[in-house]
Order: C-alpha cells, then sequence, then structure tokens
C-alpha cells in the first residue's frame, strides 16, 4: 500500500453493481471532498448527471466540420472543375453542381465522421495517455471486467489528511476495496508542445512519403511488369530481323513493284506521248491543284506567267523555255505531259515529285497561262 | 394518470367527451363553407383544368397523408415496435381519412379527360401511346385506382378497428393477428402508393416515365403521416390527453422525420441527377417543365421547405424531441408535401405557376374538412390502445 | 417479463412474448471469460484447417491477379460490347455485402434494437474485409493498375484534374469514405474491449501490444460521455452512408444511357439488393461462429431468426422492384428497352434472368414459415441461394445489358475465362481468411456493448429512471 504521507493523485473505492454505484455518489458528493470521477466497464444511464458533467460539446463540432466538409467539396470540385481547367465532359457545363453532390456528401461524412472519432479521443478524451494512475492500479482488472469504481480527486494531488477522509466516506459508501493513486510519472501527450511535435512529425512523414512515392512512380514504369507495354512483337525501323535471309528489318519493294500514282511511263520520249489524252476536267478545283503545284514547281524556271522569265539569276545559265511562244502553244497536252515525266535538256523529270493526276493538272494549268496570254475577243464575257 | 391507472380502464383523462360546438369549430365551418363556395365557383371562373389539378391536389395530398398514417401502424405491427404503442392510436385515427377519400377519389376520375391526354380518345392514333392506350384509357384507369382506393379499406378494417375493439375486449389476440397481417398490409401499401405515382403523377404526361416515382410518393407520404400525427400528438398532449407522452417518444417521432427527410431529398435528388446526367428527351422534357422559367423559384422553394428547413430545424438532439420546434417543422412539412405535389402537378396548367383564389378556396375546403374529420376522429376510442399488452413498457420507454 | 405490461384481464399469449436475448445466467464476467478467453488461448485445429482452406483458395486468387497484372486485361473474357463483367459484378456484389454490417452496427444502433449487440461486431469486421476485396477490383480492372493514383486530384505534370462528372470518380471517393468510416466505427467499438485484454493478459507481448491499441483507455465516465457521443454520431453519419454508397455504385449504371441500366429505380434498388446480399452471408458466417466457438448462449435462436426475418423482407423488396422495373420497361413502349427485359429471362443468359428471380424472390419465401426461420439446412440453403442470386442479378444486369444493346453490330456473347473464375474464387478466400483471422485475434463479440444491456447492468432505481432492468429487448 502506498505511503498516506505521500501526496496522492485519487482515492480509488471499487463497488460490485451499478446500483451500489449510484447510490454511494451522492452520499461521497455531499462530504465535499473533491473533484468525483468514475471508471465502470460500459457506460452507466445516469452517472453523467449523478457526476455533474457538463454535455459534451462533439455534437456541435461535428456539426459544423460537416457543413464545412460540404462548403470544401464544392468548392474544391467547382475550382478544379470550372476555373482552372474548364472541360465540358459528357456535354456537361463545367460547372455542374448536380455531379458535385455525391462527393459533397461523401467528404461531409468524411470531415463529419473524423471530427467525432478523432475529436473525441484526442481532443475530448486526451488519449493516447498511457500514465494515468488508475492503469497501473489494482482496480483495473474490475473495472474493465465488471467492477465499477468511484474516484475521489483533486488538482495538485490530495493532501495525506483529504485522502483519509475520502477514503472513510467510500468505506462509509460501500466500497468493497479502497485504494490510493499515487501521482503519475508524466502528465497526457496532449501539451502544447506534445501536439506540435506531433505536428511536426506529420508533416515530415509526409514530405518523405511524397518524395518516397515520387521517386517510386518515377522508377515503376520502368520495372516489370509494367514495362512489358514496350516490348511488343512489331517491327521497329533499322531493326534486325530473322525472318529475312539477309537479317535486315527493312526491306526493298519487289523489285517491279509500283507506288499508287507513280505507273510505269509508257512512253520513252515526249513526243511519244503526245497521244495521250488529259483524263481530267477542267474544274476550278483541277485549276487550283494545278497553279500551286507549278507555282511550286514550275514557276521557279518558266516563271509564274509562262514566258520561260525565270526568277532564277543569269548565274543560272540554263534557258528555260518559253511557254507562250507560238511552237509550245501547237503542243499537245500528252507532249507536256510527257515532258514533264521524262524531262527535257536541262529540265529533270518531276515524275518522282507529281503524281499522275497532279501532273495533269499541272498541264490544264499550262494551257490556261497559254490562253490567258493569247486571249481572243470571245473569251470576254 | 398513471400506467396502472391506464391498464385498469380508467379512461385517458379528457377535457371533452364528443365535440361540442365552440368557436374554433364554428369559425372552422365557416371557413370550410366559403372555401366550398370558392371551389364550387372555380370551373366556371377559373376553367375545369384548374378544377381538376386543385381537386387531384388535394385528393393525392389526403390520400398520401392517411396511408403514411397507415403504413406507420403496419410498420409499427411489423416490427414489433414498442416504444410507439402508446401513440398508435393517433395514426389509426388520421388513416380513418381513406372512407371519405373513396368519394373524393371518385369524383377526382374527372380530372381524366381533362389533364390526362392518355385517357382522351386520340391517345390510341398516337404512336409513343398506341402500345400502352388500353392501360391509360379512362375505363381501365377508373378501375384501378377504386379497386386500389377500395383495398385500402382493408388494412383499415383489419388493423384500425382490431385495435379499436381491441380497448373494449382487452383480447391480445388481435396483436397477434395484426403482427401477421402487417406484411399483407405492406403489399397492400406497396400497390397502392405505386399505382398512385404511376397514375396519377405519371399519366399526366403518358410519354415519361420513371421506375422510382413510387418510392418518391412513398417518402412523401410518410413524411406527412409522420407530420400529421406528430402534430396531433402535440394538440392533444397541450389538451392534457397523452400526458404520460414524454421527450423520449417525441425524440423517436422527431428522429424518423429527420430521417425520412433525408430520404425523400435523396430520393428526389437521385431522379433528378440521374435524368440531368443522361438527358434523355423522353426524360428531360419533364424537368424542363418544372425547373425552367417561373418554376425553377417554386423547385427552390421546394428543396427548401422540404429538406434545408426541416434537416437543419431537427439535426440536434434536443430539436427532435422539443415539442415546439416539431410543431412548426411538421407544419413546414405538411406545407412542402402540399407544394410537392403542387410541383408536380400544376406544370400541366402552364409556364407560370399559378396560385389565387381558387387555390385558397380548395385549401379551405379540404383543409377545414379534413381538421374537422380529425377532430371527429380524435374522440373515437380511447387517445391510447389501452387493451395492447405491451402499452405499460410503451409508456416506460427511456431512449 | 415485466409483469405491468400483463393485461390483467387475459396473460400473455406465448406468441406474443419476446425472447430474451441471452440464455442461462450471463454476467459481464462470464461474458468477458467466454468470448476474450479466444484470443488468449491457442486456437482449435478445425481453424488452423479452415485458414489452410481458405489461405490456399486466397493464395489461388491472388496467383490470378498476378497473372492478370502481368499479362494485361486479355487474360478475362472482357470484351466488345462486354467491357465490364466479372471484374464490376465482384466489386458490387463486395461493397454490397460489406452494407449488411453497417447496417446491423450502425443502423439498428440508432433503432435501439438490442439484439444488435451479440453480432455487431462480427458484422463490422465483415464490412471492412467485404470493402477491402471489393476495392481490389477497381484497382486490377484496368489496363494499368500502378497508374491508379492518377485517381486522385493532385496538381501534376500532366496538367490535368480528375473528371468530378464521372461517377466512377464517386465510387473513389465514396468506398475510400465507406472504407475509413466503417474502420473508424469497428475501431472506436473495439477501444474497450482492447482495454479488457490489456487488463486480462500478463503476457510481455500481448500487453504491450494492447496498451498501444487500447490508447489507454480507462473506463472513465467523463470518457464514456464523449465516447458515447461519438458512437451515436458516427451510427447516424454510417447509416447515411450506407444509403449513399451503394447509390453511388448504382450511379456507375444508371447514370448512362445503356438499356436496361437507366432506371431511376436503381439506387433505393440496389441498397435494398446490398442488404439483402450482406445479411444472407452474415447469416452464413454468423451459423458457422456460433457453432464453432459455441456461442449459441449469446447468438441465439432468435438472432438468426430475427436476420432472417429482414432477409424476408428485404427478398420482397427486391419482388417489388423487379415487378416495378418489368412494368416500366413495358409502359415506357421503348422497343430497346423492352428487348433488354426480354433479354433476361429469354435468349443467351435468360437462365442467368431466372436464376435470379428464383434465388431473390421464390426461395426466400420459404422463410415465412417459422421452422424454416430456425432450422439451420433451411436457413442456410435460403443464404446460400440469395448470395448465388445476389450474384447473378448483377451479372444480368451488366451482361445481358451490355450483350445486346442499340447496335445489333456491335452484339456479341461472353465467355469468362478460366482467370475470371479464378479471381472470383480468390476474393472469397480472401475474405474468409480475413475472417477466420479476425475471430483468432480480436473479440468476435463486443463485450462492452453486450455487457450495458444484461440484465441487471443498468442501475434500477425510481419511477423517474432506469431503462426496465428485464427488458432486454426494444
Amino acid at each position: 500500500m502506498t505511503d498516506l504521507n505521500a501526496g496522492s493523485f485519487a482515492v480509488l473505492g471499487l463497488f460490485d453493481s451499478p446500483d451500489a454505484l449510484m447510490a454511494a455518489i451522492p452520499r461521497v458528493r455531499a462530504r465535499a471532498l473533491g473533484r468525483l470521477e468514475a471508471y465502470t466497464p460500459y457506460p452507466v444511464h445516469g452517472l453523467d448527471e449523478a457526476l455533474g458533467l457538463r454535455r459534451s460539446p462533439l455534437g456541435g463540432m461535428v456539426l459544423v466540420m460537416g457543413v464545412l466538409g460540404v462548403v470544401a467539396a464544392l468548392v474544391f470540385q467547382g475550382w478544379l472543375s470550372a476555373v482552372d481547367y474548364p472541360l465540358v465532359t459528357g456535354g456537361k457545363a463545367p460547372s455542374s453542381w448536380q455531379a458535385f453532390v455525391p462527393i459533397m456528401f461523401e467528404i461531409m461524412v468524411l470531415f463529419a465522421t473524423f471530427t467525432a472519432g478523432l475529436g473525441m479521443l484526442l481532443l475530448l478524451n486526451r488519449l493516447p495517455y498511457f500514465g494515468h494512475p488508475v492503469l497501473q492500479s489494482r482496480a483495473i482488472r474490475g473495472i474493465t471486467r465488471d467492477r465499477f469504481a468511484l474516484a475521489v480527486e483533486a488538482d495538485g494531488g490530495l493532501d495525506p489528511a483529504a485522502a483519509a477522509s475520502a477514503r472513510s466516506a467510500l468505506e462509509a459508501a460501500g466500497a468493497l476495496d479502497i485504494e490510493v493513486l499515487p501521482e503519475p510519472a508524466a502528465g497526457p501527450l496532449f501539451t502544447a508542445e506534445g501536439i506540435q511535435r506531433t505536428l511536426a512529425a506529420i508533416v515530415a512523414a509526409c514530405v518523405g512519403a511524397g518524395m518516397l512515392m515520387y521517386w517510386a512512380v518515377k522508377l515503376m514504369p520502368v520495372l516489370p511488369p509494367m514495362s512489358h507495354i514496350l516490348e511488343q512483337p512489331r517491327l521497329n525501323p533499322q531493326a534486325p530481323s530473322t525472318f529475312f535471309r539477309d537479317g535486315h528489318g527493312m526491306q526493298l519493294p519487289v523489285p517491279g513493284t509500283v507506288a499508287r500514282g507513280f505507273l510505269p511511263f509508257p512512253a520513252r520520249t515526249p513526243e511519244a506521248a503526245a497521244g495521250m489524252v488529259n483524263p481530267l476536267p477542267v474544274t476550278r478545283a483541277v485549276l487550283a491543284r494545278g497553279r500551286s503545284e507549278y507555282q511550286v514547281r514550275c514557276a521557279v524556271c518558266h516563271g509564274a506567267l509562262g514566258d520561260g522569265v525565270p526568277t532564277l539569276t543569269a548565274a543560272y545559265g540554263a534557258k528555260p523555255a518559253n511557254l507562250l511562244a507560238p511552237a509550245n502553244l501547237a503542243l499537245s497536252d500528252g507532249r507536256i505531259y510527257g515532258t514533264i515525266v521524262l524531262g527535257k535538256n536541262a529540265m529533270p523529270s518531276y515524275a518522282a515529285d507529281l503524281a499522275e493526276d497532279d501532273r495533269w493538272a499541272v498541264v490544264h494549268y499550262v494551257r490556261a497561262l497559254q490562253r490567258a496570254q493569247h486571249a481572243k475577243d470571245e473569251d470576254l464575257p | 394518470m398513471s400506467v396502472k391507472g391506464v391498464m385498469s380502464g380508467e379512461r385517458t383523462g379528457r377535457a371533452t367527451r364528443g365535440v361540442p360546438p365552440t368557436v374554433t369549430g364554428r369559425v372552422l365551418w365557416s371557413l370550410t363553407v366559403l372555401g366550398g363556395c370558392g371551389v364550387a365557383a372555380t370551373p366556371f371562373a377559373a376553367g375545369a383544368a384548374r378544377f381538376w389539378a386543385n381537386w387531384m391536389l388535394w385528393f393525392l395530398y389526403l390520400l398520401t397523408l392517411a396511408l403514411g398514417a397507415l403504413f406507420l401502424v403496419a410498420l409499427e405491427h411489423l416490427v414489433s415496435a414498442r416504444w410507439s404503442v402508446p401513440l398508435r392510436r393517433i395514426p389509426e385515427r388520421v388513416a380513418s381519412l381513406l372512407l371519405p377519400l373513396v368519394a373524393v377519389g371518385a369524383v377526382a376520375l374527372g380530372a381524366l379527360p381533362v389533364l390526362f391526354p392518355g385517357a382522351r380518345a386520340e391517345a390510341a392514333a398516337d404512336p409513343h401511346l398506341a402500345g400502352k392506350a388500353f392501360w391509360l384509357g379512362a375505363p381501365f384507369f377508373s378501375a384501378r385506382v377504386m379497386g386500389c382506393l377500395l383495398l385500402g379499406l382493408l388494412p383499415l378494417w383489419v388493423l384500425v378497428r382490431g385495435s379499436l375493439r381491441q380497448d373494449l375486449d382487452r383480447d391480445p389476440a388481435f396483436t397477434v393477428r395484426a403482427r401477421r397481417f402487417a406484411p399483407a398490409c405492406m403489399a397492400i401499401f406497396a400497390l397502392l402508393v405505386t399505382e398512385a405515382a404511376f397514375d396519377w403523377i405519371g399519366g399526366l404526361e403518358p410519354e415519361w416515365y420513371s421506375d422510382v416515382i413510387g418510392v418518391y410518393l412513398f417518402a412523401g407520404a410518410f413524411l406527412a403521416g409522420l407530420a400529421t400525427t406528430t402534430l396531433a400528438v402535440l394538440y392533444l398532449k397541450g389538451r392534457g390527453r397523452l400526458g404520460d407522452i414524454r421527450f423520449d417518444h417525441l425524440y423517436n417521432l422527431g428522429g424518423f422525420l429527420f430521417g425520412f427527410t433525408v430520404f425523400w431529398s435523396y430520393i428526389a435528388f437521385a431522379q433528378y441527377m440521374l435524368m440531368w446526367y443522361a438527358n434523355l428527351p423522353d426524360e428531360v422534357h419533364w424537368y424542363q417543365a418544372r425547373i425552367q422559367g417561373p418554376w425553377l423559384g417554386v423547385a427552390l422553394l421546394l428543396a427548401a421547405l422540404h429538406f434545408l428547413v426541416p434537416f437543419f430545424a431537427l439535426v440536434t438532439r434536443d430539436a427532435k424531441g422539443d415539442p415546439g420546434r416539431l410543431r412548426w417543422v411538421a407544419v413546414v412539412l405538411l406545407a412542402a408535401h402540399w407544394l410537392d405535389l403542387y410541383w408536380l402537378i400544376f406544370p400541366q396548367l402552364g409556364r407560370t405557376p399559378l396560385g389565387s383564389w381558387p387555390e385558397l378556396s380548395f385549401a379551405l375546403l379540404f383543409g377545414g374538412g379534413t381538421v374537422l374529420w380529425l377532430r371527429g376522429a380524435m374522440e373515437k376510442g380511447e387517445d391510447m390502445p389501452v387493451g395492447d399488452p405491451f402499452l405499460g413498457e410503451g409508456l416506460e420507454f427511456r431512449l | 417479463m415485466n409483469s405491468a405490461a400483463a393485461s390483467p384481464s387475459a396473460p400473455l399469449p406465448d406468441n406474443l412474448r419476446a425472447p430474451a436475448l441471452t440464455v442461462g445466467r450471463v454476467t459481464p464476467g462470464s461474458l468477458d471469460d467466454q468470448i476474450l478467453a479466444f484470443p488468449e488461448r491457442m486456437p482449435p485445429r478445425k481453424w488452423y484447417i479452415a485458414v489452410a482452406c481458405t489461405g490456399t483458395v486466397m493464395t489461388l486468387g491472388l496467383a490470378m491477379i498476378g497473372y492478370t497484372l502481368f499479362t494485361g486485361i486479355g487474360a478475362w473474357g472482357n470484351n466488345s460490347p462486354v467491357f465490364w463483367a466479372f471484374d464490376i459484378i465482384n466489386f458490387v456484389f463486395w461493397v454490397g455485402i460489406g452494407h449488411a454490417g453497417t447496417l446491423i452496427s450502425a443502423i439498428l444502433f440508432i433503432f435501439r434494437k438490442r439484439w444488435r449487440n451479440a453480432i455487431a461486431r462480427f458484422a463490422e469486421a465483415m464490412t471492412i474485409f467485404a470493402v477491402m476485396c471489393a476495392g481490389l477490383f477497381p484497382l486490377i480492372h484496368v489496363g494499368r493498375p500502378w497508374l491508379a493514383f492518377w485517381l486522385a486530384p493532385y496538381p501534376n505534370q500532366r496538367g490535368l484534374w480528375t473528371n468530378f462528372r464521372s461517377p466512377l470518380l464517386w465510387d473513389v471517393f465514396a468506398v475510400s469514405t465507406y472504407f475509413a468510416v466503417s474502420a473508424m466505427f469497428w475501431y472506436l467499438g473495439l477501444l474497450p474491449d482492447l482495454a479488457s485484454l490489456r487488463d486480462r493478459t500478463e503476457s510481455r507481448i500481448r500487453k504491450p501490444i494492447y496498451t498501444l491499441l487500447s490508447l489507454g483507455w480507462r473506463g472513465s465516465a467523463s470518457h464514456w460521455q464523449h465516447f458515447e457521443k461519438a458512437y451515436l454520431l458516427l451510427a447516424g453519419l454510417a447509416t447515411g452512408l450506407v444509403l449513399s454508397v451503394h447509390s453511388v455504385v448504382s450511379f456507375d449504371f444508371a447514370t448512362s444511357v445503356v438499356p436496361g441500366w437507366h432506371m431511376t429505380i436503381f439506387p433505393p434498388y440496389f441498397v435494398v439488393g446490398a442488404i439483402f446480399a450482406g445479411f444472407a452471408m452474415v447469416v452464413m458466417v454468423l451459423i458457422v461462429v456460433r457453432e464453432s466457438m459455441d456461442l449459441k448462449n449469446l447468438i441465439t435462436d432468435f438472432h438468426l431468426e430475427v436476420m432472417n426475418k429482414v432477409i424476408l423482407g428485404m427478398s420482397c423488396l427486391m419482388g417489388y422492384s423487379y415487378v416495378v422495373e418489368a412494368f416500366t420497361a413495358w409502359y415506357s413502349q421503348n422497343s430497346i428497352l423492352q428487348h433488354t427485359f426480354l433479354n433476361y429471362i429469354s435468349g443467351t443468359y435468360g437462365w442467368a434472368g431466372w436464376l435470379t428471380i428464383c434465388c431473390n424472390v421464390l426461395v426466400p419465401q420459404l422463410l415465412w414459415i417459422r421452422y424454416c426461420r430456425r432450422s439451420y439446412p433451411w436457413m442456410i440453403l435460403v443464404a446460400l441461394a440469395v448470395t448465388v442470386g445476389m450474384w447473378f442479378e448483377r451479372f444480368c444486369i451488366i451482361v445481358i445489358s451490355l450483350h445486346q444493346d442499340y447496335l445489333p453490330s456491335a452484339w456479341h456473347n461472353y465467355r469468362p475465362t478460366l482467370v475470371d473464375y479464378g479471381v472470383l474464387l480468390g476474393s472469397f478466400g480472401i475474405f474468409f481468411t480475413l475472417v477466420l483471422l479476425f475471430a483468432r485475434v480480436l473479440p468476435v463479440i463486443a463485450t462492452t456493448e453486450l455487457k450495458a444491456t444484461l440484465p441487471g447492468a443498468q442501475p434500477s432505481h425510481g419511477a423517474g429512471h432506469g431503462a426496465a432492468s428485464g427488458g432486454p429487448h426494444d
């Protein structure tokens, strides 16, 4: 038994039924010895009123935090969806409040729940706290099992005289066992300093976890199985392949392969092509195409008007044909086509630059240029 | 008045027996008659559509109110609740409204040719309605409505009449019978509420459909029944009857009001959000008629009265059991239920919410008539089901 | 039974007399000795055998999941147009199972139904494990699970925010909130029991663990006051969650325009279905628990009967939903919707539709018979039927609606693969393994809550106070 001459934290009396406890409380309270605290294995009805405990403020806290949760969720979603990066998805306006309601409700519940749970534990009950004297007492075994305890406590501890009167009061009230609890070695964890340290630790842990996650996320995609998506059974350019005899992945086309729009040209000379007929109709679109191709490929030598005045300087040395000259006026479409395909003198073949249709379009355009410079009266509207 | 006294047959203390002609009674009668004149004038001065819309609204209002009260009685029997036994007589009396409602409903069938496109002859030619023209047509519709109304009298007969008889013969066999009948009563109730919702609410726009309107109307009905019960309980308590009802009982009533306010809001929002989200043309037009233009104000008022106000007024523990708080919240909920049905029905009449002397007359007639009926009903039997074997336990109920 | 309640003219008939919630003499001390002894001693051999079985199934499931992650979703049967199949069926199934636990521990607490006390702890644990199983599926059914954190709205280099207009994101929030709240609710309830375990043990290993876990709980009256308030608030909030979480899951379907999915009754219908399936699972597990741990004096026949009544009630509500949906399909005069509904009972998967209706609506009607409500074979038959029926209901909703929707050129049948079956079985293995581990390590009955409602537990003084000291029920 603890030395009664030292200061004690509390004097505890043990009872074996809730009725006994409830009967003892007014009797001990009447002696006005100090603060009363009861310890029970489960909540006992009427105990709060008997001890004179104030109403728990938890309900108000939870209501406030719940409303805060709704507002926070609305503002959060609204800002992200309608202000920061507004996107129309599914035909819904960026600020569609209807779509935000489910998450608003869930966040409300989350905020309210954590306020209730953590607020009750940390703020109101100041748990965890492992140093309370009753945890080290004899009585605690009974308290969490089936015994009910009434303790007389006082701020700053009970002096020996007060402890003795508390003891006698509890005995008079019918306690089965009396125990004196010594002062605790340490106070509750939740001092201002303790909270500061905890918060700092949490922030440090978050930063550490964030950095770890960043590193892991950077690393993860290159680890299997995530990297399997990079291994695909396809042929990349310049890669070898065992499928072909020569081991190359890239192969030339089979001899005789013809690209679309680049069928082999039957004639050997432009003159031999004179009989070819222009398959394209003379439409605005065709002429526009012909003009754009002409301006890109032909005008540099033959001039924008087809008059053989090039944009090149005399240093170039060649003499491009004047397409408006009478001799060239009499050329057939096929003859011009053949010149484009086979080239003539200094002019190279443009077969690789122009697909068949484009060549015929250029032919139409050249014809249009010729007509433009040799217009007759009937051409005017 | 003590529990023992009640059990041994003492009359539950009551100020008067019968309904003597009082000032209140006379005022009520005059207002009701005044309303009746207005109602009679409505088809001539304001149009047939207006008349029938109002008649339908009040029929559905009182029907859901009575069914909600009956549901409360059946629920108590179903789950063998004890705390509500002392209060059970009140919803039993409110449920008696089902009797005159059979006639009101029969008259309401007059709305069919005026407000229900599906009931008209042209419906058979409309390609959207041709497949269900026989369902929407007047003969089958009327048969369904009358059949359901008459079927609703069965639980009234078994549960309410049996309860009143138990006052006299104190036979616990009724409690056993009621417990056994309760599931059937639930099935009947489900049928009635779903039929009322699909036919009366859905039938106004036969091309539209929503399978949750039965549940929606149930939520509103239960709330209305609860609110009426609460008001009646507080009224009787104020008169010195039902003196043994305590905070604990009122708290449970308040808790139910709170919970079902949330439930109604959840169903209402779910239906709206789903139709908004999918944005299908054949569903959305129903909501467009109800939340665009002037009707938006009514919709917002409905959300405020049916959800925001009762929710925040009843959220704290003390509020749920406080008689003053419960009284005005119950009134707000009853007004909100009326507004709910108004919002469901009146968009049929036009883009502008109509509210003028016809609505007031109907309110006076039906509201006054209901209060008069209930005043009479409050004299039927004892104020508590004195024959119920669990009355004592119910009176001793603690949270 | 309180004799003052009996009418003086006729005694209370037997069928009105409510049964006691405990059999035999149960005191707080005997309760502790009975329940808390399990974590304190070595489990019997049958526990090891059971864990070995469930553990094997769990390992198989995890292997199948690993194979899926390694190979890709092609290992499953999902394909156009049935893009959702076993993955989402299992997700919805397991989330639903969890709801029964929350209903029992939270909603029945709000309604002050004292019979809930003996089964609440176990049911809550089942909720947490079911939600864990459920959460697995959205994770593994995406093509790149290692990028699942993209679902969180954090500022990122992609400059993108998550799409808050998507029900799939609402799911993420709803299920995570549900898990967090259920875990907190469960842990808070466990605190006093952990304190009891702490004070009963002298073991050098267990005592520090229990001390730490119980946070130094000492049963002080001021602590109880705040604790009770927090518990009540949490119960109320969890009640809201039961409605909202499965409604949000139903929004995954109902917000779409797939025929058969866009039905406004889905939210309450899914919630009812969840409670239905969950209760069936709770009944099955509790039968095993009460037999193998000899808890028949605490989990009485009355408990099982009343849970069976809930199952029956939910079955009727499911029947109502089916009727209303079928009626609405006809009423809508929408030929595609009508085609989908005909597919439910005829066509490639018509057998699944009939199986669903029989298992969910017809078989549970057996529970109208009192004998069936109290006899193991019938109870287990109904519970199994409900579990199978509810799984197949989700199968019908998902596969039947998807395999033939608007465009006939996109119609195609669905075949699950062995990996699908393996993952489904594995989820059951995970669930039951966790349940067995819980039963070994923690008290399966909330001893503190039960102690508070035993006869004689509360003070009985005066007319102005005290719950009826003999009143075990409400």
